[in-house]
């Protein structure tokens, strides 16, 4: 039957296909593995079966379509599992592994105790086997087809693959055996298709594009984090999420961030992988295999979605829930951290998240908290001193995280410098110096407390205490009589004493790192001056100059949430270029 | 009218098609008449079932991205906008709103509740309305940010710390 042949041969050339793709395509270690090993037991079934059939293999081939056929079994199993499972399967389904150590001993016995391969899927030891790993096979995705939001279009594509095996499989072989045709056992023609629908399955599910973690120096495995967790951060922005995140990996441990666009450079080498998502329905999935994938190479890490909002868009809000349970299982098991940033949440979703048994900090608005920790020193004057730290750096207010205190305490070094020149009384002097004093250790010690620790709800805005606002009083006294509000109305005009060009500088750098020095100077030599030429009317030009070259330059990038980042820096730095210019004119 | 007749001389010749794969079909399984009756019933009748599942699909136009589900409300000009392709974003408030996520397939309406049209979902996010950029704001037809604040604010009372969802969207339909 020359024509069954073609056909399993035809099988068999897909299959290799199919091997070919996943192997290249697929950013998936584990499942590649799994996926390569029962694609090339179906090759060498499908090769060795048609050249055995059409005689140019010799009959010794016949056992390789013998062990080749009790292999695949398990190994359906095991990748089935395997894409429902993903990296955890080893610890959460280890005893599916346990079918392997059957298939020596039935392999050795089968040719001894007369179960030819044309009599496997029939009530013997060996078809029991065979029917109950293609049934484990079957089960679980119609279990996740039933009860999970996040995997039931890829449950319905596995049991696709399998049925399509059973049908190819025990089906056609007591069906050919009822037609006579008894060659046929031990070949599968549903073969290509279960494993063009696994395949299907494993690119839904492959992980995002993450760089490869640099090395970095040894992780203590002590941490400010806790570990077998899965932590929700509550705040206005992801300031505290992704702050933490860097903290962690500065300590040396491996860190992932999954975000839309990528993130600026951190100021050290030592700095968290961030992974890029893409626009997909799958994202969920995506997002899941890509933690998964990382805390599997990488136990004890900490795994960062500043923004859990970009899943639910791409998935919608029962999948992304899913999902964030099961990396939190993935988090228990391989004792690693799950940090989660709401702040694009609806309400409806919020409410849904605190019903999850997920440990959730609520955390302040640092500039908020930032503004408090001075007030208590200076009164009304501390809303002048962060909006002139703001305008000075040309940052918009959320943007003041605890990272820019030590900015921040510069700052306020200079512009008490400022103001005690102009005081020339040197009891009010020493008042204003020791008032200063005072809130940039409160200052430094709210910015060394921790994100748990602030969970608390202990934040300086709630608790102002009463002996603070003694001392202002006792200040202001000493200032004879000025209002601090006036008084610091003056730190306004400091921004003017900053090098026009190193508050540009710092805007490209922020966004370039390194390089953005160098395209700052490029884009200066164009305007045709040097960084101590520069005024306040060209950083206006440079503005618009910066944002039609580098709008040029994300237009010839391919790559769309590359595209979207460079969009993304162009757009802060003609923002913060423009409020420089506008502070200086 | 004349495109009436193209579809359905289309739609004639594919199922003139699938009735020869189907002949084709069984002459090639003749052999399989020997199984008997009832299994013949069970496993042919469910193989073909399959067939024309597959090809109801294929016929009905909505494969390979399934069937429309939800909707999303536009104004006349705003919808004309999208159909000509002038605009492919669109700002949708976040709260207590049913949101399309990517791949899904929706219809489009006028504010006037008459469907335009369906639109594919082609990406998504979320910001804060204060958030929204320039280049954002233009993508969704708004010379600039502040233009769609001011529309967002007369439009559904948008403030700026209001969330909203910026849908990427792609017609693959006109309804005429």
């Amino acid at each position: 039957m020359i024509a069954y042949d073609i056909v399993v041969g035809a099988g068999t050339v897909v299959a290799a296909w199919l091997l070919a793709l996943v192997a290249l395509r697929s950013r998936r270690t584990w499942l590649k593995a799994t996926y390569a090993a029962l694609a090339l037991t179906f090759i060498v079934n499908g090769a060795a079966y048609v050249g055995t059939t059409e005689r140019f293999l010799s009959s010794d081939w016949e056992s390789a379509v013998l062990w080749s056929m009790i292999l695949a079994h398990p190994l359906t199993a095991i990748l089935v599992l395997g894409l429902i499972h993903g990296e955890t399967l080893p610890r959460r389904r280890p005893a599916i592994f346990l079918l392997l150590l059957a298939v020596p001993g039935l392999f050795v016995l089968t040719p001894s105790v007369d179960w030819a391969v044309r009599h496997a899927y029939e009530p013997n030891p060996l078809g029991a086997f065979l029917i109950v790993s293609l049934g484990i096979a079957l089960a679980e995705p119609v279990y996740e087809r039933l009860t999970s939001s996040l995997l039931a279009t890829d449950s319905f594509w596995l049991s696709v693959g399998v049925v399509a095996l059973i049908i190819g499989g025990p089906i056609y072989n007591y069906e050919f055996d009822i037609l006579g045709f008894a060659q046929a056992a031990g070949s599968n023609l549903g073969m290509p298709i279960a494993l063009a629908a696994f395949a299907y399955v494993a690119f839904h599910a492959d992980p995002f594009p993450t760089p490869a973690r640099p090395k970095t120096r040894k992780w203590s495995g002590t941490s400010g984090l806790p570990r077998r967790n899965a932590i929700v951060f509550d705040e206005e922005r992801p300031a505290y999420a992704l702050e933490t995140a860097r903290s962690e990996a500065s300590q040396g441990r491996p860190v992932l961030i999954i975000a839309r666009a990528s993130l600026p450079p951190g100021p050290d080498s030592d700095g968290p992988a961030v992974g890029v998502m893409e626009p997909s329905r799958h994202g969920a999935l995506k997002t899941l295999a890509t933690g998964s994938e990382f805390v599997a190479r990488h136990p004890g890490a900490v795994v960062a979605i500043p923004d859990v909002a970009d899943v639910v868009m791409m998935s919608g809000w029962e999948p992304t829930k899913e999902m964030i349970l099961r990396l939190r299982q993935v988090a228990r098991d391989t004792k690693s951290t799950l940090v989660l940033s709401v702040w694009h949440l609806t309400e409806k979703e919020r409410r849904e998240l605190k019903g999850l048994p997920l440990v959730w900090w609520t955390l302040p608005d640092a500039a908020q908290e930032i503004e408090a920790v001075l007030a208590a020193s200076f009164g009304s004057g501390a809303r002048h001193l962060v909006s002139a730290f703001c305008r000075a750096k040309g940052l918009p207010r959320h943007e003041v995280t605890v990272e820019k205190v030590p900015a921040l305490l510069e700052f306020l070094n200079r512009a008490i410098g400022e103001l005690s020149g102009s005081l020339a009384d040197a009891a009010a002097n020493q008042g204003l110096r020791a008032q200063a004093h005072v809130a940039m250790e409160s200052l430094q010690a709210f910015a060394a407390r921790s994100p748990e620790d602030l969970s608390h709800g202990e934040w300086p805005s709630k608790t102002a205490a009463a002996s603070d606002r003694e001392l202002v009083v006792t200040a202001a006294d000493y200032w004879k009589g000025k209002e601090v509000d006036e008084l610091f109305g003056a730190a306004q005009g400091l921004q003017e004493k900053e090098p026009l060009y190193e508050r540009t500088r710092d805007v490209f750098v922020e966004q370039f790192g390194d390089a953005g020095e160098g395209v700052l100077r490029s884009e200066l030599a164009k305007l045709g001056r040097k960084p101590e030429e520069l005024r306040p009317e060209d950083v206006a030009r440079l503005a618009d100059r910066a944002a039609v070259d580098l709008g040029a330059m994300a237009d010839v990038v391919d790559i769309p949430q590359e595209k979207v980042r460079i969009r993304s820096q162009i757009d802060a730095i003609r923002r913060r270029l423009e409020a420089i210019a506008g502070d200086q004119s | 009218m004349e495109r009436r007749l193209v579809n359905l001389l289309v739609r004639g010749f594919l199922l003139f098609l699938l009735s020869m794969v189907l002949v084709f079909g069984f002459w090639e399984h003749r052999y399989f008449y020997q199984v008997g009756l009832y299994n013949l019933l069970l496993l042919g009748g469910l193989v073909t079932f399959l067939v024309l599942m597959g090809f109801r699909l294929a016929l009905s136009g909505e494969l390979p991205r399934g069937r429309p589900s939800g909707e999303l409300t536009f104004s006349l000009e705003e919808g004309d906008r999208i159909l000509r392709k002038a605009v492919d974003l669109t700002v949708h408030p976040a709260e207590g709103a049913t949101l399309p996520k990517i791949g899904q397939v929706v219809r489009a309406r006028y504010d006037t509740g008459r469907e335009f049209g369906k639109l594919l979902v082609v990406d998504g996010t979320r910001k804060f309305l204060s958030d929204v950029t320039d280049e954002e704001a233009r993508s969704a037809g708004y010379r600039s940010a502040n233009e769609l604040r001011t529309a967002a604010s007369s439009q559904w009372k948008g403030k700026p710390g209001d969330l909203v969802a910026l849908i990427r969207l792609r017609p693959v339909g006109a309804r005429t």
